[in-house]
């Protein structure tokens, strides 16, 4: 499988006549991508911004990222969900970096929603803080969930899949500045040489824990909720092959855009044939269920055998009850003699002293801890707030409340705020950008 | 303004003597006494007002007594932060700093902070309650270990955020929480994949404790003829304590003789745990130790005989290591008595 990903830096987004990429600057003419946006009769209210780091702008309730892209043989970015199905990891796509497209509720959020800050001392909870992005704040008339404290936000999420697919076509006929080539050789047919190297496995466990469906990750377009472990190819993945849901405290999510630039798996990637022969991404889920979880840890551990794997990535996106799941798996590779490097943040409470994960095995040996959902963290206000600080407190956010008898309300009337880490957009980046840690005090 | 620390000393390092006056009460001293002099010329924009000084055995027998009294010295000063020790190896020492210290914290919300050897019996006690930085094990470690609380005091005084306890040298306190660092998860999380396939040394980001597991142990094989006896982690004693067993973070743990007794009587026994309302169990200690149904139980036959002393401690904040070292003194003496079986009631 031999994927090309084309890079276009973007310095600068503007409004401007006509959509377009030079220099660094992307222009984007307003009026046609919110027509396009709008072409969903579902979406009620819709307007666009553009924010870059530094800007002292809050957004809030944040639904989904995405990487704005466009494949070079026409087909679309999301088979599956935004488009028809196509085998993804093969071929050429151009992206534009540094950038992405940002869905913000223009009122209405829930427990799966997370909250972004440009600039301040919350700049550093979210990757998205850090980069130039394009927001779509909106409303819709899903009048079914407006209320309710776990949404699907169907018609938000597929709408900024379309805008950044709308958005990417601009650099297809372009020139990338650099080229990353992720290339790999079908697993029976590697050299003498890679197949005497240690075997590796990555078990990735993404979110898919909700019965209903809609709510899930999807893997082509299939909600993960009704689906075994597989064996997959990192460039699927990189792909469009995933798609973010919208269930679980937001801090422990992974974004779309998360997926399509997943930095573990390219580190994995880079230095595959060195020191390890990088056998493939054992694609797992979450379920609730013990028989359900047992059934999937039994499928990976199977998989990775049968492989012939040494050894194995596993991470899991959420915490509390997929801890099951995680630990679960670990420790049954590492019963089966694949030794596990493990990604996870962890749940110590806002005291920093409950025990860090649902359960604990002692075959945990090797973990990367990336943070922790319940520690407190207070910012000061925002000039701007794209979307409605409100939601944070009102609508059930798994960071955020009402009011506490002793911390007062999340949302103070100055615009300041109070809140869990779970609240942060994707904030515990276990895919590998977390700048933390977990340490003992 | 200078800032005000008040500083706790055994009888040893207050100058009064050595062991023959290790039963002396508490006492307050306006200045220096010991290592008061040492924090004072050490301690940032902060003056030592006071030295306090309470013999260890005292503070070991009549620990409310002991602290009350202290309580009652500072209740009219003020002060910014309290310190206690170095207690080195010294284990009534240690048990003292850790005891007042965590009364002067609960009290006044001061900063207060100690200094142990890891094997102190102390540390384990109150390192969840209290900094405790770690020291030697001799007081020739006086000049490094009172240094190193120093340190960490001084951030306590500047209002600073105290750091980890790997960085800070202190005993972790049983809390986790996340902190910014440079490297980001993947280089952290290649560089832990290589080591493992090296075989290399790494240090994983958690560390899953050890579980001591105990296996479970046999049946036994004629209950009719066992002799079978009666434990517990609920506190449940004579009403005067006679073993000074701690309410809560045992060490302590008593043998009560039960011989002719049909029932535990209300009033003649009570429970000391501080970890539940003891109301039900002050009106019937059988409740928690069952010694009425036991008795009538051994009347039907269907065991032997119950064994003549109960055991009590309580289990509440009490650590593992002080449980398991408690049960280690107690199993020879149930051997020797030729009991069979143990019934362990928790609460």
């Amino acid at each position: 499988m031999k994927l090309e990903i084309g890079n276009f830096y973007v310095n600068e987004i503007a409004f401007g006549d006509e959509l377009s990429f030079k220099d660094g600057v992307l222009t984007i003419n307003k009026e046609e991508a919110l027509a396009m946006v709008k072409e969903d009769d579902r979406i009620t209210e819709a307007e666009l911004y553009i924010v870059k780091p530094g800007d002292e702008v809050r957004l809030c309730p944040v639904k989904e990222a995405i990487e704005p892209r466009v494949r070079l043989d026409g087909k679309g970015l999301f088979p599956g969900y935004t488009s028809p199905l196509r085998q993804s990891g093969n071929g050429v796509l151009h992206a534009l970096k540094n950038c992405s497209v940002l869905v913000v509720g223009r009122h209405w959020g829930g427990f799966q929603d997370g909250l972004i800050d440009m600039s301040g001392p919350g700049q550093k909870h979210t990757y998205f803080g850090g980069l130039n992005n394009i927001v779509l704040v909106a409303d819709t008339n899903e009048e079914f969930e407006r209320y309710e404290q776990q949404k699907k936000n169907d018609a938000l999420r597929r709408a900024g899949h379309k805008l950044a697919e709308f958005i990417g076509q601009c650099v297809k006929e372009l020139t990338p500045e650099d080229t990353d080539v992720y290339e790999t050789t079908p697993i029976t047919k590697r050299s003498a040489e890679v197949n005497a190297l240690p075997a590796l496995v990555a078990v990735l466990q993404p979110q898919s824990q909700m019965e209903a469906l809609g709510y899930n990750d999807l893997v082509y377009g299939w909600d993960m909720n009704k689906y075994l472990p597989t064996l997959m190819s990192p460039q699927e993945i990189l792909d469009g092959a995933l798609v973010s849901g919208s269930f679980m405290p937001c801090s422990s999510k992974w974004s779309t855009y998360d997926f399509q630039n997943y930095p573990i798996l390219r580190a994995l990637m880079d230095e595959d044939g060195k020191d390890y022969n990088f056998l493939g991404v054992i694609m797992a889920n979450l379920n609730v269920a013990m028989d359900q979880k047992e059934r999937a840890i039994q499928f990976i551990v199977q998989t990775a055998t049968e492989l012939g794997a040494d050894f194995a990535l596993v991470t899991e996106e959420g915490y509390g009850n997929p801890d099951a799941d995680y630990v679960g798996a670990i420790a049954a590779l590492e019963t089966a003699g694949i030794k596990v490097v493990g990604v996870a943040n962890e749940c110590t409470g806002r005291d920093g002293a409950s025990q860090p994960l649902v359960t604990l095995d002692e075959k945990i040996h090797a973990m990367v801890s990336t943070g922790n959902v319940s520690e407190l963290i207070e910012l000061p206000p925002m000039k701007v707030v794209l979307g409605e600080l409100e939601a944070l407190g009102r609508d059930g956010n798994s960071g955020g409340w009402e009011g506490d008898e002793v911390l007062g309300p999340s949302v103070r009337p100055d615009g300041s705020i109070i809140m869990e880490d779970n609240g942060l957009f994707c904030g515990d980046m276990t895919v590998g950008w977390s700048h933390k840690t977990m340490k003992d005090f | 303004m200078s800032k005000k620390a008040i500083i706790y000393v055994n009888q040893f390092f207050g100058q009064l003597g050595g062991e023959d006056t290790a039963g002396v009460g508490p006492s307050i001293h306006e200045g220096l006494i010991g290592p008061a002099m040492a924090y004072n010329a050490q301690l940032k924009d902060c003056d030592v007002t006071h030295t306090i000084i309470c013999g260890d055995n005292y503070m070991g027998s009549n620990p409310e007594d002991a602290v009350a009294q202290i309580l009652g010295f500072l209740e009219n000063l003020e002060f910014d932060i309290f310190i206690a020790g170095p207690a080195f190896n010294a284990g009534r020492y240690g048990v003292a700093c850790g005891t007042i210290c965590k009364a002067v914290k609960d009290r006044f919300g001061v900063p207060v902070i100690t200094s142990m050897n890891q094997e102190n019996p102390g540390m384990e006690m109150f390192r969840k309650d209290i900094i405790i930085m770690k020291g030697g094990n001799i007081a020739s470690k006086m000049r490094k270990d009172l240094a190193a609380v120093v340190k960490v005091a001084n951030k306590m005084l500047a209002g600073e955020q105290v750091g980890p306890a790997a960085e800070e040298g202190y005993f972790p306190t049983g809390r986790r929480h996340q902190v910014f660092i440079e490297e980001d998860a993947t280089t952290r999380f290649m560089r832990m994949l290589h080591a493992r396939i090296a075989g290399e040394e790494f240090v994983s980001e958690l560390i899953v404790p050890k579980l001591d597991r105990v296996p479970i142990a046999a049946p036994v094989k004629d209950l009719k003829q066992a002799k079978v006896a009666l434990l517990t982690t609920g506190g449940i004693v004579p009403v005067d304590n006679p073993d000074r067993i701690q309410s809560a973070s045992a060490t302590r743990w008593g043998k009560y003789d039960i011989t002719g007794m049909e029932r535990l009587e209300s009033g003649v026994f009570k429970t000391i745990h501080a970890g539940f309302d003891p109301a039900a169990a002050n009106a019937d200690p059988n409740v928690i130790m069952p010694i009425d149904v036991l008795r009538a139980m051994e009347k039907e036959g269907v065991f032997g005989s119950l064994h003549q002393y109960f055991y009590s401690t309580v289990g509440t904040g009490t650590t593992e290591k002080e449980a398991s070292r408690m049960a280690k003194e107690i199993l020879p003496l149930l051997q020797a008595d030729n009991v069979d079986a143990c019934i362990m009631v928790s609460t």
